[in-house]
């Protein structure tokens, strides 16, 4: 199987996971963006929504970066320019999700 | 022999048709999304500092722009789960033929828009 096979099906799944996470944590967004700290302490902190959150940022930053990757390749001509963005997008996607979850679980401490 | 791949080319080129419209957009809303998820991550982060400097954020969402933002949100990531939809669909080898393909663009174009009603009428946010 080639490389942009195996792309694409880690999209597809990513994707189908990633939707039902998705209208989850919208629901979710609108109904404590404007609590209290305290309430959105306990959001964030409690089960299953850390379990969930933490799939959620998983999952929409591998997606994300995929699919970013796949403008890029549509869009810059400099193959340099393109492998050294590539590289920035893939850092960011595991920094990013990984700090938030240390973060997220030094929180429930 | 030249083994680059070929560019798309720029959006400029073509005429406006419902599907380059809803794939643009779904480009575009991708790559909001992302950054609206990683200003999440931020208020995460934010959580650490506690209760007086969370006010801060507290305040922001209780304004016109913060409920914009809000609404915005909600948007982008409606238009984003029902356009997937449709690719998975498509995936599946369903809704190829050109008259669905214009059905199924508009079903997310006012689908998105009646997904964020809904739901942003339900939490009573405007």
């Amino acid at each position: 199987m080639i490389n942009a096979t195996k792309k694409w099906i880690f999209l597809k799944i990513s994707s189908a996971i990633l939707v039902p996470l998705m209208v989850w944590f919208l629901f979710n967004l609108v109904s404590f963006y404007d609590k209290a700290y305290e309430e959105v302490f306990l959001f964030f902190t409690s089960q299953p929504t850390k379990f969930l959150f933490s799939l959620f940022i998983i999952f929409a930053y591998f997606y994300s970066a995929l699919s970013i990757s796949e403008v890029f390749e549509d869009y810059i001509e400099n193959e340099k320019l393109k492998n050294v963005t590539n590289k920035l997008l893939y850092l960011f996607a595991i920094i990013i999700p990984i700090s938030t979850l240390l973060l997220l679980y030094k929180l429930s401490l | 022999m030249n083994d680059k791949n070929p560019l798309s080319p720029h959006i400029q080129i073509y005429n406006w048709h419902i599907s380059s419209l809803i794939s643009i957009s779904h480009r575009i809303t991708g790559i909001i999304n992302i950054i609206i998820i990683t200003l999440i991550c931020f208020w995460v982060a934010l959580l650490l500092l506690g209760n007086t400097n969370y006010e801060l954020i507290q305040k922001f969402f209780e304004t016109y722009i913060g409920k914009f933002v809000i609404a915005g949100t909600v948007w982008s990531f409606s238009f984003q789960i029902l356009s997937e939809i449709r690719h998975i669909f498509w995936d599946l080898g369903f809704g190829f033929e050109l008259k669905t393909s214009n059905i199924t663009g508009l079903l997310v174009i006012f689908g998105s828009l009646v997904l964020t009603i809904v739901i942003l009428g339900k939490n009573l946010v405007l």
